[in-house]
């Protein structure tokens, strides 16, 4: 028995997870099906939001035109737009047409943009002959005069828009739903551990044990429970995000697409981050509701 | 050192267990507490380890009424108090010097004060050579010396006993309470609540009898029954 305090009550959390090994591990399993299961939202999340910025910039762009160029500025842009490597096709969009574009998205509602007709400007529209060069001629296109705005012109774009939205939304949703199911059962299974302990608990009062410190070891419990729970997810997410996205890059299709993935390296940090905090808040608030009953001696 | 100004108990389940007791137990006193199964002994021990509140009536200790004491501030109050109950309450994973010094651990003290009080008390309480050997190796008398051991490590200025030898033979209850009377005789106060008839006859000392919940009688030097 060592005589050190701190010791002692980080001590007596670890041989509290590991007396109880069902419950604890049962208590691990949810915690690593919760961080799992947010994980897999977070980075598919994260994914769209890069093949998004990736698509962005590779299909189309437009190129919107300064409202006071001449005719001779935008005909020199067009000459100019040609000399830049990397583009396939140049379609030049009248100020009239881009108007009768917006009205036709905008449906019923389009009288809600008749007064702007006359800052919608003439604008260019850009396809790239190799989507992996979009984002360099983008760098030289910006630097060109009469250059006003560059936007996608792709519609596709939109509707990631929403569905990124959408999952960032249900990754949120999961997630309270699972820290709120975790906190029970981790509650659950250091109340089981308090019961075991139940006669310690009551003479440790009787000495004159403040309640703190018979709180320590189960709230180190719960800790330890949501690390470890953190460190094993954080590995099986990695390693399977590894083995997902090497998989799918072999594949021809999104060889051609040019797609790329988010490193795990550059998400690493976010989740671990969210999981470590996830597991310790978790634990703590667990353990602490399991204790309230059995302090009142 | 402990008084109760018309202390009344009623548990939530209507059971009024003690009705206006009204007694003081001064510094250095020895003092048993008698009554029938059901009379109030324990509850009135409870009282004094504020694990139950008083439903009226003060009760101090070490001159301090504790009526208004905080939650928080309760673990200090029963630092001056050893405690040792019928079931001994020993831990069982845990050798006689663990369950002693596990005492002192709690109240946070250095590691050379428990390495020099532990053995100290236990071989005041006669158990110098069983430091080493677990609960379920010793015998019921040993067992609660542990547990007197373990009330006293901390130097408490008093020691409450509820039935300490409700599970003893007569012999070794004797050994125990000749253990506590020595104790007193070192300064601690002791209160004992008991149902040893022919140990309270014998020791002739204060004796606090309750019934039903009401104290009918408190005499110095008294037996179990009536004045000897
Ligand atoms: N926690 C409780 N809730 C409700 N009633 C209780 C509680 N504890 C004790 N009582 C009741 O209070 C009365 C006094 O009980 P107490 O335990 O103080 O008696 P006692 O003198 O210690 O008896 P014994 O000699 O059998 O230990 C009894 O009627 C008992 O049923
Ligand atoms: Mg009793």
């Amino acid at each position: 028995m060592k005589f050190n305090i701190v010791g002692y009550l980080i001590g007596e959390g670890f041989k509290n997870t590991f007396k109880n090994k069902k419950s604890t591990f049962s208590a691990m399993l949810v915690m690593c099906i919760s961080m799992l299961i947010f994980g897999l939202f977070f980075i598919i999340g994260e994914n769209i939001n890069h093949i998004m910025q990736t698509v962005e910039n590779a299909q189309a762009m437009q190129v919107f035109i300064n409202l006071d160029a001449t005719d001779e500025d935008i005909q020199k842009l067009e000459e100019e737009l040609k000399t830049i490597e990397g583009i396939s096709k140049i379609e030049f969009l009248s100020k009239e047409d881009g108007f009768a574009d917006y009205k036709e998205k905008y449906g019923d509602r389009s009288y809600l943009i008749d007064s702007y007709e006359e800052f919608i400007p003439d604008s260019y529209i850009i396809n790239f002959t190799d989507l992996k060069l979009s984002g360099q001629v983008l760098e030289q296109v910006k630097k060109l005069d009469n250059v006003k705005e560059i936007t996608s012109a792709n519609e596709v774009m939109d509707k990631l828009v929403k569905v990124t939205n959408g999952i960032r939304m249900v990754t949120l949703l999961i997630l309270a739903g699972l820290v709120i199911g975790a906190i029970f059962i981790i509650a659950n299974t250091i109340k089981l551990t308090v019961y075991a302990r139940r006669k310690e608990i009551s003479i440790m009062k009787y000495v004159g044990a403040t309640n703190s410190f018979i709180r320590w070891p189960f709230i180190v419990e719960g800790m330890l429970i949501g690390i470890i729970s953190a460190c094993i997810s954080i590995l099986i997410v990695g390693g399977l995000y590894r083995l997902a996205t090497n998989g799918l890059l072999s594949s021809a299709t999104i060889q051609n697409l040019g797609i790329t993935f988010v490193s795990f390296a550059d998400m690493f940090n976010m989740i671990i981050i969210v999981y470590l905090i996830l597991g310790i808040g978790i634990g703590v608030l667990g353990s602490s509701m399991s204790m309230r009953k059995y302090l009142e001696v | 050192m402990i008084e109760f100004r018309n202390v009344s108990k009623t548990y939530s389940t209507g059971t009024e267990a003690v009705h206006c007791a009204n007694f003081k137990i001064n510094k250095g006193d020895f003092a048993f507490l008698v009554g029938a199964s059901g009379s109030g002994k324990s509850t009135l021990i409870k009282l004094i380890l504020k694990e139950e509140e008083p439903t009226s009536g003060n009760i101090i200790i070490n001159g301090k009424d504790t009526t208004f004491l905080k939650k928080s501030r309760v673990p200090y109050l029963r630092r001056s108090m050893g405690v040792v109950f019928q079931d001994f309450r020993l831990l069982p994973d845990k050798t006689v010097y663990e369950n002693v010094a596990f005492a002192m651990y709690i109240v946070r003290a250095t590691p050379r004060h428990i390495r020099r009080q532990v053995p100290m008390v236990l071989s005041l309480v006669g158990l110098s050579g069983k430091a080493k050997m677990y609960p379920n190796e010793l015998s019921g008398g040993e067992q609660q010396r542990v547990a007197l051991a373990r009330a006293l490590v901390n130097n408490p200025s008093m020691l409450i006993a509820d039935e300490p030898t409700g599970n003893l033979d007569p012999e070794t209850a004797w050994d125990i309470m000749t253990l506590l009377d020595d104790i007193n005789k070192r300064g601690t106060t002791v209160v004992v609540a008991t149902h040893a008839k022919d140990i309270v006859d014998k020791m002739k000392k204060r004796v606090i009898q309750i019934d039903k919940g009401i104290i009918i009688r408190d005499s110095e030097k008294g037996g179990y029954n009536s004045e000897v």
